[in-house]
Order: C-alpha cells, then structure tokens, then sequence
C-alpha cells in the first residue's frame, strides 16, 4: 500500500517536471498606440525558436533573449524567453499565431493568442519624459478638398497638408496607406520639392507642408467616399529635462495621423436638355473640324482634323467621328493629346486628324459635325455645331465608267473627251395629269382586245348569207326589178313637171313592178299575157284594167299634150294601183 | 358657254404649268436653285407632272447639296423614262453623296431573264400591243377566209396561230408587268440617321444604321412601320416617318 503511495507522489513528481512552453503577452486589450510585449517562455533549454509572423503588428524591438537557472532549495529551476516589443498597425481583434521550438528533440508550440486592439488611448508618462507639447496636438493631417458636390466629370482637387508645431521637428514619414481613388479618374500632382509654409491650424499657427496633390473627376454620381490618407511620422518632442547645456532634450516619438476618409456627394449631369450626342465632355471647349484642302486632284489626299480644345475632362472622352460618303476612302484617326493637368484641372486639346482619300470625281459633303458639352459655368449643355464641308474633286475616274487605261505616250494630240459630266436639266417636257387611269384592265382595253374576236363570226355570218343570196338568181332578179320600180316612181316623182321623161320612168317603174311580182321577162310582155297572169294571181279585174289603161295612158302622153294637173293624177293613180296589186296578189 | 369657260380654265392651266416649268428653267440658268424648286413644285401642284420637271427638281436639290430630295426626284423621273441615259447619269453623281455603300447583289437564272424581257416596255405598251395584234389577227382572218389563192391563205391561217400566241405572251407580259409594279415599292430615306430594327418596335435592338439618300424597297406595312429590303438583301423594319417612298 505504502508502496503505491510512493509512486503515485513519483509520478506527480514527473509531471512538475513536464517541458513547459507558452506565449504571455503583457495585456490582451491595448490601444493603438500602445505597445505589446509578448514572451515566449520555456522552462527547458531548447533549439531553433521560430517566432511567429506578427500580423498587424510592426516588431520595435526584439527578439532579446533572457536565460535564468536558479538553484532553490536544491531543486533547480530553468527558465527561457524570447521577447518582443509589438506596434499594433490596424485596429480589430488581432491573433498572435503559434511560436515553435525544439525541446530534447521534440516541437512544441504555445496556443495562439488574440490580442484586441481598441483607439488610440491616452497614455500616462514619467511626468520628466512628458513632453512639453503632446505629439497629439502638435501634427494635424488634413485634406482640403476643393468642392463637396461637384457634377460628374467635374475636377475637384485633393490637397494634404501636413501642420505641424514650432516646437517639434519632423525626422522622417512614411505613407502607411496610400489612398486609393475608386470611381474617380485620379491624377497625382507631383510635389518636387517639399516646402513649409506658414499656416494657421485652428487659429494657431503652425507650420504646413503640402504633401500631396490629387486632381479627381468623379465617374458616377451619388456618395462617393476617398479613402483616408495615413502617415507614420517620426517626431522629436522637446521634453522638461535639460541637457548639461541647458538645452532641451528631445525625446525622439513616433506618431501616427490620419486625414480622416472624406465623403463627397456627386451630382448627376442634368438629363434635361441632353443632347444625343453627348458624349461625356464636361467643362468649356472649343471644338473645330478643318480640312487641309478641298479642292483635290486625283489621287492625292486630305487630312481633315477634329480638334477639341479647352479646359475639362479631356482625356475622358472620345471626339465625333466624321460621316462621309462612301465613295471618299477614309483611314482610322491619329490621335493626338496635349494635355496638362495642373490643380485647376486638365487643360490643353486634343484631337483626331483622318486622312481621307478620294476615289472619284465630284462633290463630297462632309456633314456637319457637332460637339456637345456640359458647361460648369452655366450649368447648361452646349452644343459646337462645325459648319458643312465640301470637297471638290477635279479629275479622275467618275464613277460609272470603268477606269480604262489608255495608252497616250507619244502623241501630242489633246484627246477631246466629254467623259461624264453632271447634266444640264432639261428645257422642254410635255406634261401629263398625275393620276392617269391604266389602260391595262380598263374596260376600252378588253373591248379593243375581244372585239376582233367578236367580229369574227359576223363576218362568216355575212359571207355566208351573201353566198346564199347570190345562189338564189330568181330572187335576185325580182330584187332587181322590185328595186328598179322603185327607183323610176321615185324618179317619176321627181321628174312631175316635166312630161315626157316623167312618163318615160313611170312606164319604166310600171314595167318593173311587174317584173319583179309576176317574174316575167320585158319581151313576154304584152297586155293578154299581163292580164292572164294577173287573174291567175287573184287580182282584181278593175285593178287589171287600170294597170292595163295607166301602161296604154303612159305611151299616149308621151306624144299628146297633157296637162299638170293630168300628170299628177297619173302619177297617183300608179301609185293606188300598185299598191292595190301588191295586196291582191297573192 | 359653259363649256367654253371650262376650256379656256383648262387651257390656262396647262398654260400656267408649262409656265412653271420655263420659270424654273430661267431660275434654274440664274443659280436660284431655291426659287426654281418652288417654281417645279407649283407644275406639281397643279396635278401635272413630266420626267423633266422631276429631273429638274432633282438637279436643283443636288445643287443644293440635298441628297434625299435629289435622289428622289430622279427616281420618280426614271419612273416614267426608265433607260433616259442624262437620268441615270445624275442619278449617280447623287448617289456619290450618299454615306452608305450598299453592294447590289446582281439577279441571275430565268427571273431575271423575264424580267428582262416584260421591262422593255410598260405594261399599259404591252396592253396596245396585246390590242393592235388582236387587230391584226382580225386582219389576218379576213385574209384567210377570203384568200382564194391556196399558200396565201396557208401563209394567214399559219400566221393567225402565231398572232394568238403572240396576243397571249404579250397580255401575259403586261400582267406580269403590272404586277411587279403593284409589288416593288422602292423609297428613299430622308431621315439623316434611320435605325433598321429586327423587329416593328421601338425597343428592339438595331439591326443596321442606314443614312439619308440610301434605296429601299418596302416589302411590308404594319402601322407606321415599314419592312424593309436593301439591294443586298438584308431586311429590317423602320419607321414610316424616315422614308418617302417613289411610287
């Protein structure tokens, strides 16, 4: 039992003795301007101690090393550290990762420790070291800048100046971080040679120093934030103590100022009035297009230049590309830009020379090209409109005709060709009315067109009725003599005053008359035959009779004398008489 | 009495256009391109039109340096003298100020070759042809039927068959014609920048910029906007109001 009591302590005994290896910082919470001191402490003698990366922590001192071995009691105890002085650089929750080092053989690393870093603290000091004038008070960083609303485009500057105390001096500063300028188009302004002024910082004065100069030009509206500029500088304060001289001391501090991030709010450029080619110009700008010549040979060439010149934001937009005729050859632009940019501003011009050649001859207009751009004075859009340019070109191919190459070496002759030239108008011109109804499906055209058709069978028609009426001889003949009859009572009629031919062509009609009803022949006739063949057609023997008394009446007054009145009655009396034997002959 | 009236309002007219027409020439001879433009235009507002005066007209815009307008006065002149050779001619020398450059994709194969053949002549020329062949088939019949030698009457009855088909190709033609009149709907831009949209809306996306003085055919209307048809084939829509068209 006593036995295993003994070993029981024995092992406790072993674990006193254990290696031991651990971080001690000298606080976990500390300001920014405070200073952390971490140890790392073993208890056993070991090899090849590798710190860890301090992040977020500039080293100021260290490593120092610290061995101690104590003999107490006759027990022996070992002890050691590495040291380090730590500088936070940033606040926030800053950890200090894992150191490693070889004990007999064996790595052993402490737990990594966080270290919270908070503002910058006010520290209390050896009242002797205490400086005349706190670090604090004696350097301000301030950026100056110009204008806290501008428009889009429109320059503002950034100016840091550094104020500084009479009474300390400055050995040294470095940039912690340089400002970074999102969303503006930034221009540093190179300082050459850094000079201090006099100054005065909250009614004191100080001394100033121009660190830095940034022309900006916002490219978008809205809140836009520039991010602070921070400096670490090295500073001599003087102290109360006093050197053997009497002089004050100084005590050598490093401080740290910052100029604060700044917000600007950027307007947008006025959509009212925006004309369409705007094209992002902001300032005051001349702007011309000049051609180096406008009358032109074939083949020779022409630089037109675009120039805009002025004050803005030159180098952040694009000038108007001229529009020309396809038949005028033009080259990608040369771009030129001289451009200063001093606080005010970029100022300077810039500008696209085209090279255009001709391909044909004629005239060629260049439309007008117009510029447009947001004044800040006015606070209006402008518009710079170049006036039309006209290229003439004298010879050369036109461009109808294909080039033909002619060969006129050796003959002196001037060729006399009239080639293509732009035409006169013309002097004379019949006019029409507007709106002329089309012929093509009008109904004139269809009648024109089917009426030849239509004549067709009337023709045929004809032809064959005249063919059956020549065919038919006995008809024709009663035609003919019905005809005649007619033709002599006419001419009876007409010849009433005079006796004879009258009774001539009454006969005549008489004789006809007859003809044509009984079909008979002039020699058949005689005044039994006439008779016989009447009765036999039905007629009456009284109309027979004064057909047979008006024939014999007709030969008689040939040779007699016979009145007017006597020819007259003849004259109605053939005509009753013909008529009635029309009806009764059947 | 009242015919008489009308007559002489009638003959004034024409006497009143005509004079128009020579007043333009003479502004025309002084430079007053201006003055001879609304000289021209007052022969059209008289309801009376000829080549000439679009020709003319055509000439004075291009004097003026206005593409458009000189572009389309000559081709509304080609319209009527469709091969005048001084037409054509300044017909070029506008399209020289034009900004586009538009390749003309040539027609080729048995299209072309019809179309060759119905454009010698309008189709209202092809109508009188179709009606003068009608005729002299009528002729050509009489012929025939009353021939009485027997080849003179083969030679009629053989030319009867070809008159019939010629009637039928040349009625054919002028249909064909017409209708090709009815379809092509050529216009020229006016608007200085005219965007071509893939499709009739104002939001769509461009297709292609065309500029002022550049041809078109219209191939479809949908309220005010019109598809369009480039010589090189590429189609779009655009907006009524950028185009005129010829016809």
């Amino acid at each position: 039992m006593k036995k295993f009591l003994i070993l029981f302590l024995i092992s406790f005994h072993g674990l006193w003795a254990q290696v031991q290896f651990e971080a001690k910082v000298s606080k976990n919470t500390l300001g920014l301007n405070e200073r952390l001191r971490i140890d790392f402490t073993m208890n056993a003698d070991g090899d090849n101690f590798s710190p860890p990366s301090f992040e977020g922590f500039r080293i100021v001192a260290g490593p120092s090393q610290q061995v101690s071995q104590s003999w107490i009691n006759g027990r022996s105890s070992f002890n050691k550290s590495y040291s380090y002085f730590l500088l936070p650089t940033q606040k926030g929750t800053l950890t200090i990762k894992q150191a490693a080092v070889e004990i007999n053989g064996q790595i052993y690393k402490t737990n990594p420790i966080k270290i919270n870093v908070t503002a910058a603290v006010p520290q209390p000091r050896d009242p002797n070291d205490e400086p005349q004038v706190s670090a604090n008070d004696a350097i301000h960083l301030v950026a100056e800048i110009s204008k806290g609303n501008p428009y889009v485009n429109e320059p503002i500057t950034v100016v840091y100046k550094l104020y500084f105390s009479y009474n300390i001096g400055i050995t040294n500063w470095r940039e912690l971080n340089k400002p970074k300028y999102n969303d503006f188009w930034s221009q540093n302004i190179d300082i050459k040679q850094l000079v201090a002024e006099e100054g005065k910082y909250n009614g004191e004065k100080y001394r100033c120093v121009v660190l830095r100069k940034t022309v900006l030009y916002p490219q978008k509206s809205g809140r836009l934030e520039i991010e602070p500029l921070s400096l670490d500088i090295d500073v001599q304060v003087p102290t109360n103590r006093r050197d053997f001289f009497g002089r004050v001391q100084m005590v050598d501090d490093n401080k740290r100022v910052s100029a604060g991030s700044k917000t600007i709010t950027v307007k947008p450029l006025p959509e009212a009035g925006k004309p369409i080619d705007f094209s992002g110009a902001v300032g005051k700008f001349n702007f011309s297009v000049t051609p180096s010549k406008t009358n032109l040979k074939n083949g020779e060439s022409l630089d037109l230049k675009v120039v805009a010149s002025g004050t803005g934001n030159l180098k952040l937009f694009t000038l108007p590309k001229p529009v020309v005729p396809n038949s005028l050859e033009m080259y990608d632009p040369v771009h030129s830009e001289q451009v200063q940019t001093p606080l005010s501003g970029m100022n300077g011009r810039i500008s696209d020379s085209y090279t255009i050649i001709p391909q044909f001859k004629g005239k060629y207009p260049i439309k007008p090209m117009s510029f447009s751009y947001f004044d800040l004075s006015t606070g209006r859009y402008k518009t710079i409109t170049s006036p039309e340019i006209m290229i003439t070109v004298m010879d050369g191919p036109t461009a109808s005709s294909d080039a033909v190459a002619e060969n006129n070496v050796g003959t002196n002759k001037m060729k006399v060709t009239a080639g293509e030239q732009f035409r006169y108008i013309k002097l004379k011109t019949s006019l029409e009315k507007m709106h002329q109804k089309d012929f093509l499906g009008s109904t004139l055209f269809y009648v024109l067109l089917f009426l030849p058709l239509g004549i067709i069978p009337i023709i045929v028609l004809l032809k064959k009725k005249k063919e059956a009426i020549d065919g038919d001889v006995v008809g024709n003949k009663i035609r003919l003599s019905n005809k005649l009859a007619k033709k002599y009572l006419s001419e009876a009629k007409n010849q009433i005053s005079n006796k004879e031919p009258f009774y001539i062509a009454l006969e005549k009609a008489l004789h006809n008359f007859l003809k044509a009803k009984l079909n008979i022949e002039t020699s058949e006739m005689s005044k039994d035959k006439i008779q016989e063949i009447l009765l036999s057609r039905k007629a009456q023997p009284e109309t027979i009779q004064s057909f047979i008394s008006l024939t014999e009446n007709c030969e008689f007054a040939r040779y007699a004398p016979a009145s007017s009145v006597a020819i007259q009655q003849d004259f109605d009396k053939a005509v009753t008489v013909i008529s009635e034997l029309e009806k009764q002959i059947s | 009495m009242n015919k008489l009236v009308f007559i002489f309002l009638f003959i004034t007219q024409i006497f009143l256009a005509q004079n128009g027409f020579e007043k333009g020439n003479a502004l025309y001879q002084k430079g007053e391109y201006e003055a001879a433009i609304s000289a021209y235009e007052s022969v059209l507002n008289g309801k009376q039109q000829s080549a000439e005066v679009y020709f003319n007209l055509g000439n004075c815009y291009y004097k003026l340096n206005k593409v458009a307008p000189a572009i389309y006065n000559y081709e509304k002149a080609l319209v009527f003298h469709p091969n005048d050779s001084e037409i054509i001619n300044n017909l070029k020398f506008a399209q020289k100020m034009t900004i586009d450059e538009i390749k003309e994709v040539p027609k080729v194969g048995f299209a072309k070759l019809l179309r060759d053949f119905t454009a010698i002549f309008h189709y209202d020329s092809w109508a009188w042809i179709a009606v003068s062949l009608s005729t002299l088939f009528l002729l050509f019949f009489v012929g025939y039927y009353f021939s009485q030698i027997t080849l003179s009457k083969r030679i009629f009855f053989i030319g009867m068959f070809v008159l019939v088909f010629l009637i039928l190709i040349s009625v054919l033609a002028a249909i064909f014609e017409k209708d090709h009149d009815v379809n092509e709907r050529p216009a020229i831009i006016f608007a200085e920048v005219a965007e071509v949209k893939g499709e009739p809306k104002a939001s769509s996306s461009d297709v292609f910029v065309l500029h002022e003085g550049t041809k078109v055919y219209i191939k479809e209307t949908l309220d005010n906007w019109r598809k369009v048809e480039l010589t090189d084939g590429s189609e779009g829509w655009m907006e009524n109001s950028a185009l005129k068209e010829v016809k």
